[in-house]
């Protein structure tokens, strides 16, 4: 039993969430406008669900994956995509479930071959799907890959690019994938046509997402001490600039405005095992950061541009469901709800 | 009582002044579980009735026949058990009076606990530190071999075969003189389980076959006695248990894990049966490995324990006794010592043909720490009767312990070397009206209370997970148990059936946004019931059984409920074919005979309908 806390801590170290990197595509339908909340769900029990929350009149509509398909998800829910006018639920216990994000009828899935995918990108007619691989003897994952499938509606796995361990979040532009690797520093390039690496790109810090603004690629990467910004000049495909701002134990959880403004959970561990929302505020490059809560068992964070709140998740010692707390954008609470399992992030459209 | 006990030490003496050519049969001694157990809840089943169980688990056994819940997670995978409402290390295993818990986990799986390696199981009900020591609080469990002296030779051999793959195949053989008993026992039990399910983690929900939930089993068990004199008896048993399993993956994961579990126990028993009294030296050894994926973590525990069982008169009977235990663990992510010592004492009275008191007290100290001293009292009162009938009021009252688990304790990240010993207090009330005759009967209806505090959760704690004392549990329940015999014509039936109601709520949560407080427990079932006919004419015999487990939670905050399920088994025997000399008992056993689909845990898919067939030589 205590081996499964130790994998499970592991799982907490690599957790991910990935925003919709595009941002163009709006889904309609009967979950049309809202926030999803992405709940993992706990090791083990595949209870991973999604919620539904209208912001405007707080109806909150739970497990909508099995409301509308009738079926439990069955997994443990590390990411949402929303590309290509689907979304991919990403589970890490080795499946993608892909939905109408209108109505979220199931339309398909990658469902093998698969062993612990963390995210996905999509790039012409195919998703290439980030995936730690298998453990070996020690816990190590030492074959991990990216999968590429034919086809926006999943399928088989018809080729696993090989690339540093425990890659994290995608991004796809161009003919070109790019992929956060979080465990060996690297920013690995992939031709998406070729279906290989053509590119590595060493950092200091281990990267942990992209984000795309106004036609810059910004990676969010992390050391002990430290966040680094770092930006990639998309057409030589070669890093531009950094910004590193003094962070102690950022975890890879973060959310991102429209105004150079980000929020990001930190964990101080043993022994105190305090948590905190951290805001970073970006003025004439220099970055600028401010607690602006604290507390213990936080586990993912959104934030609401049409409303300028933060949404902050709290899994509550995976003991029963999870919680939500929106804040101000200044750290005070607007209010709190339970949530499903394992709250872990959020996609807001 | 009283008499019971020296008709065992007169038995062994027996058999010694007579012509060793005709042999008298006499049963190795043995100390029975509810000498000192006056007003607990005890059930037991012998080697007969345990023969349909030939193949199966302990945890098929207490699923189908007790009022324990089993926690399986997929067939012939990890199964737990949960005494009224208590969790899986809430439960004391001893095996011929060895406590063979994992020191590292704090509990056992009842999966790999076999059957056919066991001739006489008891269940105890109810917190009873001062009898059994460590970890019971929601009961304990009582495995025994039972030998023989003065059976001359027996050999057996047993092949069942049956569904998804199953193929089990029984060894036994045994001689005893006067003198020495000796019986050895060979098994292997194995299945594919490659049995359908419906996959709900599939996209269209496809009927599919497990393919990665093989089961394999090999063990041995010698049993042997000596008595050494006529007041000297030796004891000795040696049970060796191999299991290879596939690890049948939760619906929607599609992981390959592999789990090897090899266990070695060996106990040694010396009794001298003085004049009123009997001692005992006991030392044993359990030893674990187990691998996981190529992780290896092993454990070891030695014991050494001596007691003296006295009787001063018709009226007092007084046991006292010593226990050394020392634990090693070298697990995948640390490396630990553990060195206990208990000392407990008990007592009964029996003021007249009516009353039974007992008194029953234990002081355990690990590392240098007292664990919570554990005092129990028990009454079995008959307060009516007549020549065919009686009713018996039995009451207890006791505490109960767990001393925190070396993986609690040592577990690098997370092991938290503060912790406190989870305690209990138990309280139950039970009343048993019997009747003998044409048609035989007994009702009992117990009531009981518990509250356990300091329960040890585990936590996420930034990026790893570590226990804390942190919960407080408040268990009560009814526990229904009734028996009902007799002969019609020539046919003798039988009826049994259970019914248990257990409420287990959780009164202190983890902080204040836990919503479990005043909701059951996840995966506590607040109904159960199970019942069984049978019928025997002359050579043929025919049972049917069913059990049923209510609605449970997956989390202790209850948003999701499992729903109940009914199942049914049926079974039928013939047991005098036979080949010159040679015995040829067979046996058929359906199982799920309606095929219901069910999970016991959410998404762990079990399986349908089974066929088994039984055929054994006897020799």
């Amino acid at each position: 039993m205590k081996l499964k806390h130790l994998l499970w801590a592991s799982a907490l170290l690599s957790v991910s969430f990935a925003c919709s990197e595009s941002g163009e595509e709006k889904p309609l339908g009967k979950y049309d406008n809202g926030i999803l909340i992405m709940n993992e769900g706990n090791f083990g029990t595949n209870d991973g669900e999604v919620f539904h929350l209208n912001p405007n009149t707080e109806e909150l509509l739970p497990a909508i994956f099995e409301e509308e398909n009738l079926r439990p998800f069955a997994g443990l829910l590390e990411d949402m995509v929303l590309e290509a006018d689907r979304l991919y639920l990403v589970a890490n216990t080795g499946k993608v479930e892909i939905v109408n994000p209108a109505d979220f009828k199931s339309s398909g899935a990658v469902a093998s071959d698969l062993d612990q995918p963390r995210s996905l990108a999509v790039n012409g007619n195919k998703l290439f799907i980030s995936d730690y691989g298998p453990y070996d003897a020690d816990y190590a994952t030492p074959d991990s890959y990216i999968a590429v499938v034919n086809g926006l509606d999943g399928g088989v796995v018809k080729t696993k690019i090989p690339v540093s361990d425990k890659p994290q979040d995608l991004f796809s532009f161009g003919n070109y994938i790019f992929v956060a690797g979080s465990q060996e520093k690297k920013i690995e390039i992939i031709d998406a046509s070729q279906e290989k690496v053509i590119t590595t790109i060493n950092l200091e810090a281990s990267p942990q997402q992209f984000y795309e603004e106004d036609g810059i690629l910004w990676v969010y990467a992390t050391t002990a001490d430290n966040v680094i910004f770092y930006t990639l000049n998309l057409n030589t495909l070669a890093l531009a600039d950094s910004y590193s701002v003094a962070i102690t134990d950022a975890t890879e959880k973060i959310a991102f405005d429209n105004n150079d403004e980000m929020y990001i959970l930190t964990s101080s561990n043993y022994p105190d095992y305090n948590d905190a929302v951290v805001a970073v505020k970006f003025e004439n490059g220099l970055g600028i950061a401010k607690e602006i809560m604290t507390g213990s068992g936080f586990y993912g964070i959104g934030h609401d541009d049409d409303r300028d709140e933060v949404y902050v998740a709290n899994a509550n010692g995976f003991q029963g469901n999870g919680t939500v707390t929106i804040l101000s954008e200044t750290g005070s609470v607007i209010r709190s709800f339970e949530v499903g399992r394992g709250p872990s992030g959020f996609l807001v459209y | 009582m009283l008499s019971l006990l020296f008709a065992f030490a007169f038995l062994t003496q027996a058999p010694l002044s007579q012509d060793t050519v005709k042999l008298t049969e006499v049963e190795v001694y043995a100390p029975a579980v509810d000498r000192y157990a006056q007003g607990q809840k005890v059930i037991s089943w012998t080697k007969k009735e345990l023969t349909v169980f030939q193949g199966k688990s302990l945890a098929d056994l207490l699923q189908e026949q007790s009022p324990v819940f089993v926690r399986q997670y997929g067939a012939g995978m990890l199964a737990s058990p949960s005494f009224r409402g208590t969790s899986a290390g809430h439960t004391a295993i001893f095996w011929n009076g060895l406590p063979i818990n994992s020191p590292s986990l704090g509990q056992s799986d009842l999966s790999i606990l076999p059957i056919s390696a066991i001739d006489q199981i008891s269940l105890q009900f109810g917190s009873a530190g001062a009898l059994f020591g460590n970890e019971a609080i929601g009961g304990s469990v009582h495995l025994e071999s039972k030998s023989s002296f003065g059976e001359g030779l027996k050999v057996g051999l047993s092949q069942q075969v049956g569904s998804f793959g199953m193929f089990n195949t029984h060894l036994s053989a045994g001689y005893s003189s006067t003198n020495l008993s000796s019986k050895t026992r060979v098994y292997r039990e194995f299945s594919k389980n490659n049995f359908s399910y419906k996959d709900l983690g599939r996209f269209g929900t496809p009927e599919v076959k497990e393919d990665h939930a093989q089961f394999e089993q090999i063990g041995l068990v010698q049993d042997m006695a000596w008595n050494l004199t006529s007041r000297n008896q030796l004891k000795a048993a040696i049970w060796w248990n191999k299991t290879n399993r596939e690890i049948q993956p939760v619906m929607g994961s599609n992981s390959l894990d592999q789990q090897e579990d090899q266990s070695v126990r060996a106990v040694l028993d010396y009794y001298h049966f003085g004049k009123n009294s009997i001692w005992n030296l006991k030392t044993g050894l359990v030893k674990d490995n187990q691998v996981f994926n190529k992780s290896l973590n092993q454990t070891r525990q030695y014991f050494f324990s001596g007691d003296w069982d006295q009787t001063f008169s018709d009226k007092w009977n007084t046991k006292l006794g010593i226990r050394y235990t020392l634990s090693k663990g070298k697990l995948s992510t640390y490396t630990a010592d553990d060195s206990r010592v208990e000392l407990y004492q008990s007592t009964t009275f029996h003021p007249n043909q009516k009353l039974e008191l007992s008194l029953n007290l234990r002081q355990l100290i690990y590392a240098g720490i007292f664990a919570p001293f554990t005092p129990n009292l028990g009454m079995n009162w008959i307060f009516w009767k007549s020549s065919s009938q009686k009713v018996i009021l039995k009451s207890s009252l006791g505490k109960g312990f767990k001393v925190p688990t070396l993986n609690d304790r040592f577990w690098e990240p997370g092991g938290n070397s503060q912790l406190l010993p989870e305690e209990s207090v138990n309280g139950e009330i039970g009343i048993l009206w019997s009747k003998s005759g044409k048609i035989n009967w007994s009702n009992e209806l117990t009531y009981y209370r518990m509250n356990v505090d300091n329960w040890i959760i585990w936590l996420p704690k930034g990026s790893f997970w570590s226990p804390t004392n942190i919960k407080k549990v408040n268990n009560q329940g009814i526990e229904y148990q009734g028996n009902l015999s007799g002969t019609l014509s020539s046919w003798s039936w039988s009826m049994n059936a259970s019914y248990t109601y257990s409420k287990a709520t959780t009164q202190k949560g983890i902080d204040e946004n836990d919503q479990s407080v005043g909701k059951q427990l996840p995966y506590t079932p607040q109904q159960q019931a199970n019942a069984k006919i049978q019928v025997t004419k002359s050579a043929f015999s025919g049972f049917v059984s069913t059990y049923y487990v209510g609605q449970r939670s997956v989390t202790a905050d209850n948003p999701r409920m499992m729903p109940s399920y009914q199942l049914f088994n049926l079974g039928a025997g013939y047991d005098k074919l036979s080949i010159g000399k040679l015995q040829i008992p067979v046996t058929f056993q359906i199982n799920n005979l309606f095929n219901t689909d069910y999970q016991v845990l959410y998404l762990r898919a079990m399986p349908g309908i089974s066929y088994q067939f039984n055929l054994t030589i006897l020799l």
